[in-house]
């Protein structure tokens, strides 16, 4: 979904729906839901086919990679692979994987021996806890960074922020993470470590009450702190180019001519406007947000869905890389499907089409 | 309207993100298995690095993963334990002996031992958890291979087992040992788990159990913590409380040690550099022990199914024993031990790695094949290999040039440094090698149905080498389809395995070496697996422990090969306080950091920037 070009937007007041009657607006408005649900489902559709095939088509033995360095022998070997269903036809695994798929069945964990639904709400906790604060971080930090830089667009704050921004966008995230590790947990020359090292809890301390969450927040300063400073230029690049966008309207002009304040202008005015490709973006990366951060996840040992799905790459175990892939793209599809519908909700250039 | 939104959309937004942090609070705070016991606040705590394979269940039935089995050590008995010299001594079992036909095993079991739940621990619990897994496909699952030897097993009285094997079979003292073997259950408590054992999850604490700890509590993919039992057969843990942590990387594991949050990092776990690094750093001490692996290169030798059937896509000039013979001459071992493992290994020679020093075997002098290309090259000149006008020598029986692939292991980081020196000795000998990364999963799909020509791999054994040896057998070799084998490189000679079966039914040790010698002396001579080197296991523990590592160290000051069950078992404190959390400042910090968080969220959200007109 592009955003829409600076159409020159009707002045303030736009009759938006004065002359029509209610029911055709309802109409309108089913059709667009109607249509888009269908789009979504057709997707959700497409994405199953598609996960399947690639999960299958990788060239794998499961049984030996699970079993590597155990004594196992053959016979067992062959038993494991009739236990796991290895020996039915493609085919066959593809219709049970449908099968399974709409009876909200996520299927059966090889390597992990417990249904993927459990092992998948078992990690959706930490996972939502990391990757829901940084993305509430960056997205505010962001935005807010990016529409007072657009506005001031050249000047040296701008000129900071955003090189600032692009600079630790294009750091890698590990490596990024292994430095904040590096001064925060072990400490460097006069700065002694002051923060756990990995893990979500301390197992000496209680794991209820308060000093439990006072432990987890401690626990999750570095690795959100690593994502929030990865990700929130997009959120400053993007605002900051809608706001410049924004910025030469005529009713910007208006605005001004009524004699309000810049930052009235600013906030009013044309942040409200501007705001509406950052929806998007936030949209899709909130559909994103499941499937955690590979990366940030594995150098601070933070036990969420992301690293679960890498550990299941590496078997690979495919019922819950199918399971984990269905709960990922439903959520992705989700979220667009939302972001239209917010889209049309907050845009009426959108609804007058 | 329109001058409504922003506000609306402002709070839509905040509103958005601090239910969104409400909602992930609850759920990501909630314990996922039995919490951990408070009683890990008083008494000494060690901290070890959990084997970062994880637990993958904690049903000793069904476990593969060395998470799991570190744990299975730590909470349940085995018949035997190894002693520092690599042989079965005294566990559950205080004797044992042997019918004069080799038969039948007896086994004196303990008496007076309790189940930490206070029920008797007798032989029936041990010939009933053998018998289940004789006879019950799924308890099978991880050690049925172990029994499948065993005709029957008894417990006549409580204090003897007897176990009838269908062979004469030598290694039965090794079958139920702490980690590697087999843990013996409680019957009591597993007894109405039998009929849904594939879906046991065996969580809720504290486990029963009966050895040196009680399993108190497990955190999927994050810790285990276990108490003492004070009371243990073989000694009481000279801590009171013991945690398993999951570091994901070598590296935070590092750093975990380094600041003081865990006390012992096993063997197996930290790199070359890392353990560089470490040497340097106060208040931590770094070991190293005899490596109980070997990495190796293999090279397919024809693959053929178990009915002779040449399989897969191997290049059949490889099938030439000189050729492979040439190609083992052209590696630099030395050279290896040295750039890639950072001089902390031994140059490889013998299949069975020298951390079971009983089964170590040496080329004799003039068997030995060193590092030396010249001869390497007169040995395919005499063979016929003419070299082509690139340098690159032809096959004289299909006339293709020697183009070979090698694949290695693409998240392993000494394959990717081993295998550019490979590629240039070999092409200093006139073979090109084109380099296949690829996921382990992948490798060893290809390694089966023979579509290889040569391989990185790497295997560590047991003080047991029955199954590693058994990996070159010609039984383990796959049908005509290319499936259900398990054979490390296609190698099958009937001498070797006459000797496998012999081996397994000498009850003289001295015999049983000189057969598993012979055996060796076949590998080597084969150039199959060309061991590369025996890479020592480090380990790296905080000066607060002492007494973690078991035996004295040789000439090398390498230590003997170590074994959970005894390091934390053996582990003392050197001073009061076990391992330290960090106190007040990091809670102070935590606090400070969610303020400044949830603080700059507010001014975002409130700032009114002053008016600034402009124009």
């Amino acid at each position: 979904m592009s955003s829409p070009d600076a159409v020159a937007e009707p002045a303030l007041e736009v009759p938006l729906s004065a002359p029509k009657p209610r029911r055709s607006l309802r109409t309108a408005w089913g059709g667009y839901l109607v249509g888009k649900l269908a789009a979504a489902v057709v997707s959700f559709a497409v994405t199953l086919v598609i996960g399947f095939v690639l999960f299958n088509v990788m060239p794998s033995d499961p049984v030996r990679t699970m079993t590597r360095g155990r004594p196992v022998s053959q016979a067992q070997l062959a038993q494991l692979r009739v236990q796991l269903g290895l020996d039915k036809p493609m085919w066959q695994r593809f219709l049970d994987f449908v099968n399974d798929t709409l009876h909200g069945r996520l299927g059966y964990s090889w390597e992990y021996r417990q249904s993927v639904a459990s092992l998948a709400m078992n990690r959706l906790g930490p996972t939502l806890l990391l990757m829901g604060t940084s993305f509430a971080i960056s997205v505010l930090l962001g935005l807010w960074l990016g529409q007072r830089s657009g506005w001031r667009a050249g000047s040296r704050f701008d000129r900071i922020t955003s090189s600032t921004a692009l600079t630790l966008w294009s750091v890698p995230t590990f490596w990024l993470g292994m430095i904040l590790l590096m001064v925060c947990s072990v400490g460097i020359g006069p700065i002694h470590g002051f923060l756990p090292v990995g893990g979500m809890s301390d197992p000496t301390l209680p794991q209820t009450g308060m000093t439990h969450y006072v432990d987890v927040a401690k626990h999750l300063v570095l690795p959100a702190l690593t994502m929030v400073l990865v990700v929130y230029a997009q959120y400053v690049t993007i605002m900051r180019s809608s706001i410049i966008e924004e910025k030469g309207s005529p009713y910007l002009l208006t605005a001004r001519a009524k004699g309000l304040t810049d930052d009235a202008v600013r906030r009013r005015h044309a942040l409200p406007n501007a705001l509406l490709p950052s929806v998007t973006m936030i949209f899709m990366h909130l559909g994103t947000l499941i499937s955690g951060a590979v990366t940030v996840e594995a150098v601070f040992s933070w036990p969420g869905l992301g690293d679960l799905t890498y550990e299941a790459l590496k078997i690979p175990d495919l019922p819950l890389l199918q399971g984990t892939f269905i709960v990922f793209s439903a959520s992705v599809i989700i979220m667009n499907l939302l972001a239209d519908l917010a889209y049309r909700f907050l845009d009426p250039r959108v609804r007058a089409q | 309207m329109v001058l409504r939104t922003p506000r609306r959309l402002r709070a839509a937004l905040a509103v958005a993100a601090v239910s969104g942090i409400l909602l992930a609070g609850p759920a990501g705070l909630t314990t996922s298995a039995g919490a951990a016991s408070p009683s890990t606040k008083s008494g000494t705590t060690l901290s070890v690095a959990m084997d970062s394979s994880g637990v993958d269940t904690l049903n000793p039935f069904l476990a593969y993963f060395n998470g799991s089995l570190d744990l299975f050590g730590a909470i349940y008995p085995s018949l035997t334990t190894i002693d520092q010299s690599g042989k079965p001594s005294p566990y559950l079992a205080t004797s044992w002996n042997v019918s004069p036909d080799h038969l039948t095993w007896t086994f004196k079991i303990r008496d007076g031992l309790k189940w930490s739940d206070g029920q008797p621990l007798t032989a029936e619990d041990a010939a009933w958890t053998f018998h289940l897994i004789m006879t019950d496909e799924i308890a099978g699952t991880a050690n049925g291979t172990l029994v499948s030897g065993f005709q029957s097993v008894t417990a006549p009285d409580p204090t003897t087992l007897v176990i009838r094997t269908k062979q004469p079979q030598s290694n039965l003292n090794y079958v139920s040992i702490p980690v590697e073997g087999i843990p013996i259950v409680p019957e009591h408590i597993w007894k109405s788990h039998v009929a849904d054992l594939k879906d046991y999850k065996n969580d809720s604490y504290p486990v029963v159990g009966y050895g040196p700890w009680t399993l108190t509590g497990y955190k999927t993919g994050q810790y285990a913590t276990l108490d003492a039992n004070k009371s243990f057969v073989l000694g009481a843990p000279k801590y009171d409380h013991l945690i398993e942590q999951l570091y994901k990387t070598s590296d935070s594991a590092v750093a975990a040690l380094r600041s003081g949050q865990l006390d012992y990092i096993p063997g197996g776990v930290i790199n070359s550099t890392e353990f560089k690094s470490l040497t340097h750093v106060t208040g931590v001490d770094t070991a190293q022990t005899v490596g109980n692996g070997w990495t190796g290169l293999e090279i397919n030798p024809g693959a053929k199914s178990r009915s002779g059937k040449p399989i897969g896509t191997g290049n059949p000039a490889l099938s030439d024993p000189r050729l492979r013979r040439a190609i083992a001459l052209s590696i630099d071992k030395q050279t290896l031990v040295k750039k890639v493992v950072d001089g902390y290994g031994t140059v490889g020679e013998g299949y069975l790695p020298p951390a079971w020093s009983q089964w170590v075997w040496k080329p004799s002098a003039g068997e030995r094949q060193g590092y030396d290309p010249a001869r390497a090259n007169q040995l395919l000149d005499k063979a016929g290999y003419k070299r082509g006008s690139d340098g690159i020598r032809i096959d004289p029986k299909t006339g293709k040039p020697l183009d070979l692939r090698l694949g290695i292991h693409s998240d392993d980081a000494t394959d990717a440094s081993i295998a550019p020196y490979l590629a240039g000795w070999l092409k200093a000998i006139g073979i090109k090698v084109k380099l296949e990364p690829m996921s382990m999963s992948a490798l060893n799909s290809d390694l089966g149905k023979g579509d290889w020509d040569m391989l990185m791999d790497a295997w560590t054994t047991g003080p047991d080498p029955t199954y590693l040896l058994g990996i070159q057998s010609c039984a383990t070799l796959p049908n005509d389809q290319g499936n259900g084998g398990n054979t490390d490189a296609f190698f099958c000679d009937p001498a070797y395995d006459k000797l496998q079966a012999r081996q397994q039914s000498l009850f003289d040790p001295a015999q049983r070496v000189k057969v598993v010698g012979q055996m060796q002396q076949i590998l080597y001579d084969a150039d199959v697996d060309v061991m590369l080197y025996n890479q020592t296991q480090k380990t790296a523990s905080s000066s607060k422990v002492t007494g973690e590592r078991v035996g004295k160290p040789d000439a090398q000051g390498f230590y003997p090969a170590q074994n959970s069950f005894w390091t934390y078992l053996k582990a003392t404190p050197v001073e009061h306080g076990g391992s330290s959390s960090s106190g007040g400042l990091g809670i102070g910090l935590g606090i400070a950091a969610a303020v400044i968080v949830v603080g700059a969220g507010a001014v975002v959200l409130r700032r009114r920037a002053g008016a600034d007109d402009r124009e």
